[in-house]
Formats: C-alpha cells, sequence, structure tokens
C-alpha cells in the first residue's frame, strides 16, 4: 500500500479531486497548509502597508491506495493540479506499512 | 436516579418507590417532564427515604442525634429523571459507629436498586466551615431541606452559613458572580453553541439557581428594591421550566445523566417535544431556536444582574417615554456613554416596543444608525433592541435568523449572533483598526460611508433565513429593509453592494488562479471602486472572525491579502474603475449584440477565453469579424490568418490565430517582413487557454496593394517556421543586408516591473528599419520569455513597442542580473 502527498495550489483542488474521482478514488484527505520550496515567498505591498509572505498557501492532498493503483493516482494528480506555472507543487509515494479501518477492524487492503 | 425493576429483596420503600418513579415516567411522553414532574419525583423519594429512615432508627434503643438532609436540586424539590440524589446526614459526632450503620441502611438500597447517590456525612460544625471554603457547599447548603431527624440539628448547620453570607452580601454576590463567569469559561454558552450544556453553560439552570440563592441571601425578593423585574421573574420561571423539560427529556432519551445536548441526540429530542418540521426550520432547529431564546433570556440577566451585580433602587424613578422614536433616541444615548439600560428604562422601552406596530420615521432611523456609529457601546446597543423586542419590530426578517443555528463544521453561533458579532468586529475596525494588520488600517481609511458599512455588515447573512441561496436572498431582503429604513443614496448602496457580494474575496481568494491578470480585472469591474473593495475586505475578515476561532486562518488570510492587493493595484493604475467596467461592460454587450447570429454558449465561450484587454482595445466590430477566425478550437500547428483592408488608405488589418508558443511572434514578424509586409501596429492577445490572438495593422514595403500572392507567401513562411523547417533567422540576415539602415536615432530599453503584478513591461524604441519587429521578438524569445500582450506602434521612422512578458514559468523579471542581460542582448541587437 503506498500513502500518496501531494502539495498543489488551491485553485487546483476542485480539478485534483475531480480527477480522482474520475479514476475511482473514493477517499482522500485535504489540509491547507503554507510552506515554500522554489517559489519562495514575496512580499506583498499595499499601498505603503507591508507584508512579508513567508509561507505561500497551499493545499496538501492525502491519499492510501493500493500498490496497483497508485502510478494512476499520481498521473491523475500530476495532470490535474498542472498550470506549468512557478508553484505548481510536488508529488511524492510513501509506503503504507498498515492501514486499518477503525470502525470494523479491517486491516491492510481490506481497509482501502 | 433510576427507573425499572427494582432488585429482588429490595426494601419495601425502595420497591415501591420504583413502581412509583416508572409509572411517573409513563405518565407523560418524555418531552414532558417538566418542573411539576420533578416536583413529584422529588416528593416519591422523600418518602421512601423517610421510610428507610425511620425503620432504621426505630430499632435503635438510643437512637443518636441525626438528621437526613436533602441538598442541592433535590433540596430544591426537583429531580430530573437521572439526576444524583444529593444526600446529608448530619451528626452530632457523638455516636460514629451508630452513624456509620445507619448511612449503610440508608444507602445501600438505594445503591442497589442502581440510584446515584451524592451523600456526606458531617457535624454542623463540619458544615459550616466547607460552606465557608467552598461556593457550591455553601449553595447547597442554602438549599438544604430536612427529611426526617433533628431539625435543630438542621438549623445548627444552616443559620451560621446563612449569617455569614448575610453579613456580607456583597461578598457572596461576588462569589456567585465569579462561578458564573467561571462557568461560561469552561462551559461556554447554552444560548448559541450547537452542542449546549443545558445546565452550567451560560444562559443554562444554574444561572437561574443563581437568582435563588442570591434572594434568599438577601433575604427579601430581588424585585422589592428593583434587582430584578417582575417581568423579567417571568421570563426566568419560563426559561426554568423549558430548560427542565429538555434536559429531561435529555437523561429519559439516552438512559442516564448528562447535560450536554448532543447534535445526534436533537432529533429525538425535538420530536418527542412535539416541534415538527416547518418549512424553513426543521424540529431540531426549531428545538435550538427555543433553547437559545430562553438561554440568551437567562445569560442577559445574568449579566446584568449576578456579573454586572446590577445596583437596587430603592424607589426607581418612572421613565416616560411617548413613542418609538423617543425608546430608540434613550438606547443610543445609553449606547453612545456605554452604560446598560436600568431597570426602569428596560420597562418602559418593552412598554413600547409590545404597544403597537412601528413605523420607520426619520427620527427612528437617525437614532438607530446613532446606536450602529456608538462604536464601543453599538453591540450593547443593538443588544438592548434585541432583548426588548424593538430589533423584530423594526426588521421583522430578523425574526428568522434569530436564535437560528447553523449546522456545519465552521460556524459556532447562531445567524443572528453572528451577524451582531460581525458588525461589532467591523465597527471596532473603523474606529480603532488594529495595528497589527496594516491593510485594515489602509481599508478603514478607505470608507468614506461608514453607515453604509456597519449596515452591510449587519445584514450580511440576513438571507440565512432557511430559503436556500442565502446570497440572493438576502441582496432581495437588504433592499427592502434599506428601503424601508429609507437609507438611500450612496449609503444604502454600498451596504446592498456589501451583503449581494460579501463571499466575492473568500470565493475568489482561496478558489481561483490569482496569477490571472484577467480574473484580477473581473474581480476589479464587479467591485468598481476602492471604497466597496475597503468594505468588502473588512467584512470578509469581521465574517471571518465572527463565525469561530479557526476560520480566520493566516491561509486565508494570505490569499485574501493577495487579492485585495492586486485589485487595488488595478485601480491605481486606472486599469479598472467605474468608467473602465461601464466600457468593458458595453463593448462586450456590443459583441454579444453583434454575434446574435451565433450560438449563444459558443458566444460566451469566446467572453469568457479573451482577455479583457482585447475588448477594451479593439473595436466590436473587429472583434465581431474576428469570432469566425478566433472561437473555433485550434489543433497543435494550424494556422489561422485572416486579412481585409484597414482603416486607413493602403493598409490591411491582418488576424493571425495560433497555438502560442515562444518565438510564435518573432515567425510572424519574420514572415510578414520576408513577404514584404510592414508592421504598423500590431496588438499581441493570448486567450486564457494558450491561443495567440495576434493583430497587424501592415502595408505593403514596396507596392500599396498587396496581392493575394504576398499573403499567401506570409502564409507558407510561417507555416514553415512554426513546423521548424525554414531557419528564419538566416533568411532575415540575408535579407537585411539588402536593405542598410538610415537612421542613427537611439535605441531605448525600459524594464518595468510596477507596472503590472503579472508581467514585467519591456518597452523598446527604436529607428524603423526592415525586420525590427522580428529582431525585438527574437531577442525576446532567445532569453525564453513569453509575450503575453504586446503593443507595437510606429511614427514616423521610430517605433514604440511595449512588451508584456513573463518567463517560462510564468515570472516577472525581478532579479536585476536578468533585467540587465535582457537590456544589454535587445541593444546589441538592435544597435549591431
Amino acid at each position: 500500500m503506498k500513502l500518496i502527498t501531494a502539495i498543489v495550489k488551491p485553485h487546483r483542488i476542485e480539478e485534483v479531486k475531480e480527477a480522482l474521482r474520475d479514476i475511482g478514488v473514493n477517499g482522500l484527505t485535504t489540509t491547507d497548509v503554507e510552506g515554500f520550496g522554489r517559489q519562495r515567498g514575496h512580499t506583498e505591498v499595499y499601498r505603503g502597508a507591508e507584508y512579508q509572505v513567508d509561507f505561500v498557501p497551499k493545499v496538501k492532498v492525502e491519499v492510501l491506495v493500493s500498490e496497483d493503483e497508485a502510478q494512476g493516482v499520481i498521473d491523475a494528480i500530476e495532470k490535474a493540479a498542472r498550470t506549468g506555472k512557478i508553484g505548481d507543487g510536488k508529488i511524492w509515494v510513501t509506503e503504507a506499512e498498515q492501514v486499518i479501518r477503525i470502525r470494523t477492524g479491517e486491516r491492510g487492503p481490506d481497509a482501502l | 436516579m433510576s427507573v425499572g425493576e427494582a432488585p429482588a429483596g429490595a426494601p419495601a420503600p425502595i420497591a415501591r418507590l420504583k413502581d412509583e418513579l416508572a409509572s411517573l415516567e409513563r405518565a407523560y411522553s418524555p418531552g414532558h417532564h417538566g418542573l411539576w414532574s420533578a416536583r413529584r419525583r422529588s416528593e416519591l423519594v422523600d418518602a421512601a427515604l423517610i421510610e428507610l429512615y425511620d425503620a432504621a432508627t426505630s430499632t435503635w434503643d438510643r437512637a443518636p442525634r441525626t438528621a437526613l438532609v436533602a441538598l442541592g436540586g433535590y433540596g430544591r424539590g426537583a429531580l430530573s429523571p437521572h439526576s444524583d440524589v444529593d444526600l446529608l446526614l448530619l451528626h452530632d459526632g457523638a455516636e460514629t459507629a451508630a452513624v456509620a450503620a445507619l448511612t449503610e441502611q440508608l444507602l445501600y438500597p438505594l445503591w442497589d436498586a442502581g440510584f446515584t447517590v451524592g451523600h456526606a456525612v458531617r457535624t454542623p460544625a463540619e458544615t459550616v466551615q466547607l460552606a465557608a471554603e467552598r461556593l457550591d457547599a455553601a449553595t447547597a447548603t442554602l438549599d438544604g431541606r430536612l427529611l426526617a431527624g433533628d431539625a435543630d440539628l438542621l438549623a445548627a448547620a444552616i443559620d451560621p452559613v446563612l449569617t455569614r453570607l448575610r453579613d456580607d452580601v456583597d461578598g457572596f454576590a461576588e462569589r456567585l458572580a465569579n462561578d458564573a463567569r467561571d462557568r461560561r469559561e469552561r462551559f461556554g454558552s447554552t444560548a448559541y453553541l450547537l452542542e449546549p450544556e443545558l445546565k452550567e453553560g451560560g444562559g443554562g439552570l444554574r444561572d437561574i439557581h443563581a437568582f435563588g440563592w442570591l434572594q434568599t441571601v438577601r433575604d427579601r425578593p430581588l424585585e422589592d428594591d428593583g434587582v430584578l423585574r417582575a417581568a423579567e421573574r417571568d421570563q426566568l420561571a419560563a426559561a426554568e421550566e423549558f430548560l427542565t423539560r429538555v434536559r429531561s427529556a435529555l437523561h429519559l432519551e439516552s438512559g442516564r445523566r448528562t447535560d450536554r445536548l448532543l447534535r445526534e441526540q436533537q432529533d429525538d429530542i425535538a420530536d418527542a417535544m412535539g416541534f415538527r418540521d416547518e418549512t424553513r426550520l426543521i424540529a431540531a432547529d426549531g428545538l435550538m431556536r427555543a433553547i437559545f431564546e430562553h438561554a440568551r433570556v437567562v445569560d442577559a440577566l445574568t449579566e446584568d444582574v449576578i456579573i454586572g451585580r446590577r445596583h437596587p433602587e430603592r424607589a426607581p424613578d418612572p421613565v416616560k417615554l411617548s413613542n418609538a422614536g423617543d425608546a430608540l433616541a434613550l438606547i443610543a444615548d445609553a449606547a453612545e456613554h456605554v452604560r446598560p439600560l436600568s431597570p426602569a428604562e428596560l420597562d418602559a422601552v418593552e412598554a413600547i416596543a409590545s404597544s403597537a406596530e412601528l413605523e420607520w420615521s426619520d427620527a427612528i432611523r437617525d437614532a438607530f444608525l446613532r446606536i450602529l456609529r456608538a462604536g464601543a457601546g453599538a453591540s450593547d446597543g443593538l443588544h438592548a433592541l434585541d432583548r426588548t423586542g424593538l430589533l423584530v419590530q423594526l426588521i421583522p426578517e430578523w425574526v428568522d435568523v434569530r436564535c437560528r443555528p447553523q449546522r456545519d463544521p465552521y460556524h459556532r453561533y447562531t445567524v443572528d449572533v453572528h451577524l451582531l458579532r460581525a458588525f461589532d468586529r467591523t465597527s471596532r475596525a473603523l474606529s480603532a483598526p488594529d495595528t497589527d494588520d496594516p491593510l485594515e488600517v489602509v481599508t478603514a481609511g478607505h470608507i468614506r460611508e461608514r453607515d453604509g458599512a456597519l449596515l452591510g455588515a449587519l445584514l450580511h447573512d440576513i438571507g440565512k433565513n432557511g430559503e436556500g441561496g442565502h446570497v440572493a436572498v438576502g441582496d432581495r431582503l437588504a433592499a427592502t429593509i434599506l428601503a424601508r429604513m429609507d437609507v438611500e443614496g450612496p449609503t444604502g448602496e454600498l451596504a446592498r453592494f456589501m451583503v449581494a457580494e460579501h463571499l466575492l474575496l473568500p470565493d475568489t481568494a482561496t478558489r481561483r488562479d490569482l496569477g490571472d491578470d484577467d480574473l484580477i480585472l473581473d474581480v476589479a469591474a464587479r467591485v468598481e471602486t476602492p471604497e466597496r473593495l475597503a468594505a468588502l475586505y473588512l467584512l470578509a475578515k469581521a465574517d471571518a472572525l465572527a463565525t469561530g476561532p479557526s476560520a480566520w486562518t493566516p491561509w486565508r488570510q494570505t490569499l485574501i491579502r493577495e487579492l485585495v492587493a492586486k485589485v487595488q493595484r488595478v485601480f491605481e493604475r486606472g486599469e479598472m474603475g467605474v468608467e473602465v467596467a461601464e466600457r468593458l461592460a458595453d463593448a462586450i454587450d456590443m459583441v454579444r449584440e453583434l454575434l446574435v447570429g451565433e450560438p449563444p454558449p459558443e458566444v460566451e465561450r469566446f467572453v469568457l477565453r479573451m482577455p479583457r484587454s482585447y475588448f477594451l482595445s479593439v473595436p466590436p466590430e473587429q472583434i465581431a469579424r474576428h469570432y469566425s477566425t478566433i472561437e473555433p478550437d485550434l489543433g497543435r500547428h494550424d494556422v489561422r490568418t485572416s486579412s481585409r483592408p484597414g482603416s486607413r488608405l493602403d493598409t490591411y488589418e491582418l488576424l493571425v490565430v495560433a497555438a502560442d508558443r515562444p518565438g510564435l511572434l518573432s515567425w510572424i514578424a519574420g514572415a510578414l517582413s520576408l513577404a514584404g509586409l510592414s508592421i504598423l501596429t500590431a496588438q499581441v492577445f493570448t486567450t486564457e487557454d494558450g491561443v495567440a490572438a495576434d493583430l497587424f495593422e501592415v502595408q505593403g514595403a514596396f507596392e500599396p496593394i498587396v496581392g493575394e500572392e504576398r499573403w499567401r507567401e506570409f502564409r507558407g513562411v510561417l507555416r514553415k517556421a512554426i513546423e521548424g523547417r525554414v531557419s528564419l533567422e538566416h533568411r532575415m540576415t540575408e535579407k537585411r543586408r539588402h536593405y542598410p539602415e538610415r537612421s542613427d536615432t537611439p535605441v531605448t530599453v525600459a524594464v518595468d516591473n510596477d507596472a503590472s503584478d503579472f508581467f514585467t513591461v519591456i518597452e523598446v524604441g527604436a529607428p524603423d528599419r526592415v525586420g525590427l519587429l522580428y529582431d525585438i521578438t527574437r531577442t525576446l524569445s532567445d532569453m525564453e520569455l513569453d509575450v503575453h500582450l504586446a503593443k507595437v506602434a510606429t511614427y514616423t521612422d521610430r517605433v514604440i513597442d511595449a512588451f508584456y512578458v513573463r518567463d517560462s514559468v510564468g515570472r516577472k523579471l525581478e532579479d536585476a542580473q536578468q533585467t540587465a542581460k535582457v537590456e544589454s542582448a535587445m541593444r546589441a541587437r538592435l544597435e549591431g
């Protein structure tokens, strides 16, 4: 089982959700997050009012999937989140050792 | 308390008590066990305990001095179905073994039968000592009621406690106030939380009991010296009855003692209490609204009397008000002086509120606006309007949002409390902006129509009346309300705008691409003025802060501020404003009219795809002619062109449409030059979906009439260039050799990063010559700069070009080294 984590632009989250729904992913978690990568922060100036924006707002998406679904999910997120401009985000994949559905106690792929 | 079968072998009184409690439970439906039922339950328990006590003590040769005392709620003679039975066994300290035996004989049967018993075994001295230390012990003792045994013993416990408390009434009142504050901290409000604590919460049953204790210690009815009004006593009684019913229903439904009403229990309890779904209010919301209405009264009275320590008035001056205008003026005065209304004033205002239907008048409106403007006292003024019933009289639409719960993960308050809090936040932002938020300071300064901003904040969610689609409903209701108030002109307009558009900033900021220049222009076109933008920002912030602790996150703030800053700069640069917005809307309408024969969905798609600058700079008739060239879907290698005679003699208008890619503009410029066509002006646009629509005014370089042959040559070269089958660079170098340059006027290059939030603007001035535009654009594409928008103009022998560019990943060129490189490359190429 894999945990796929993606950091995407806030305005792409609807497309990402849609794309994942289209390929049959039936559960995901999103979190509003802030951070920086290559995009870095910037300074917002508003008539003398100045804000140092150190962290750029993004949305984190997490999806737990079986081994054979992983690539499809990665492709779907990549396609839906891409605008070609700076700050499109990242996707990374980690091994999920165990998954448990708390309500039923199911374990492993059954719990996905 | 516990109902059900008594265990086998239970003493007769307990077995009988179980039977009687079971029949009491059956006598009413679970939603109708109010104070009467609580009293009856208490009496039944009394009877059983007295019997047990008598039986235990009758067998003794020499009975020790004891008294069996009911405490707390049981002491007051009110037991909810699963309330604890709080008992105190007083003794004189002499015969501890016998007392222990008696305790066992009383408690074991109760425990065995499943009752939850709170018990204490103490001497009167110990009781007095404990009451001195702890407020809850003191108040429990005040509620003490003799069930059986030695009355003198009880008096020995209660009298010193009472005497001590009466010696320092103020001290006791202060302890009650502190307790009320602490409970509000710990349990939250019963008056608006969606899962309220019925007993300990602010506005709950414990608050009502506090009035009883205060009265006991003061030793005369609270009404006697004006601490409580007669009407308020009735309100407390009604609230106690209703909250007791809900609490009893909760005990019966859940089968245990619990005082927090959870969401999942609300449907069942609403049903048990007889609430039914209404058109715009589900039964559970009806239940919650009723709880909130009662608890709000209790909460307000507790704030006034217990926490605010309302002062006794020995002979209250009667307050005379002759009409609603007077009543509002009185509240406005109090709000301006940040003082609460006295009991006599409340009586007078309530008399007006209930006397007749109110009609808005100039006097009422002026006083109402004075309340809104009162700054620190404004909220108190609105609460006074609410509690006296004036608010719903003045704004009948308020009834539907008053005490209406909001069932979503974010909202913490009822709709009306949310509105009042958002109003309060806006009012404070206007009078004393938060210096930690520079944007708030600046925007607050932009608001000239303060009344409008205050009204907009107060009414922004007035559409949450259960109809659905609250923004549209709110817009309609706000129009009615403002007309009724006779608040017209700019004030009314700003208020209505805020109600109709209060979601514009948060929705756009969190869901749309703030790097899209047209999106920012569209928002600016909708907002039109910096004042309205400022009002929407202050409202967005107030709205979030009044929703709950988690709504105004740094995440949200960053996005909303970025949007506001970008829209503001669009205003400052004059790219959008009232006039531009009007011109844009007119131009688009005209285009729609001219394209009336085309399928409307495709026309709309066209309007959305094309940049705003296109509609602002190209005449509608020309746009209508472009439609058939631009609109159809375009393949990766497709090139579409259309040409026709231009507006000036011997000029031609040329449109080239192709998928945008780096270098495209230079290929077109090169192909035109190779085909013997000179470029007089050019405008480059890029659609939202990455299609370049480049518009040229050209003329023949060698002959005034441009024949089909030259157009064909142009298209051929361009196609080959796009497909990579020809080196334009080579052919242009070759061509340029034959046309030596004529002028030596200087080349100017300026890089401007302030003109746009989205692009770096590169301005190039150079003497006109063959292939100039090709050279300039080729330089840009060599540096991997993407031209999004361009304006090219020729003035007798001199060309001034402006290019709006971004790098390959969509960034401006903010690095000084990078811009210097562009400048020097441009000069090198143009100066040769």
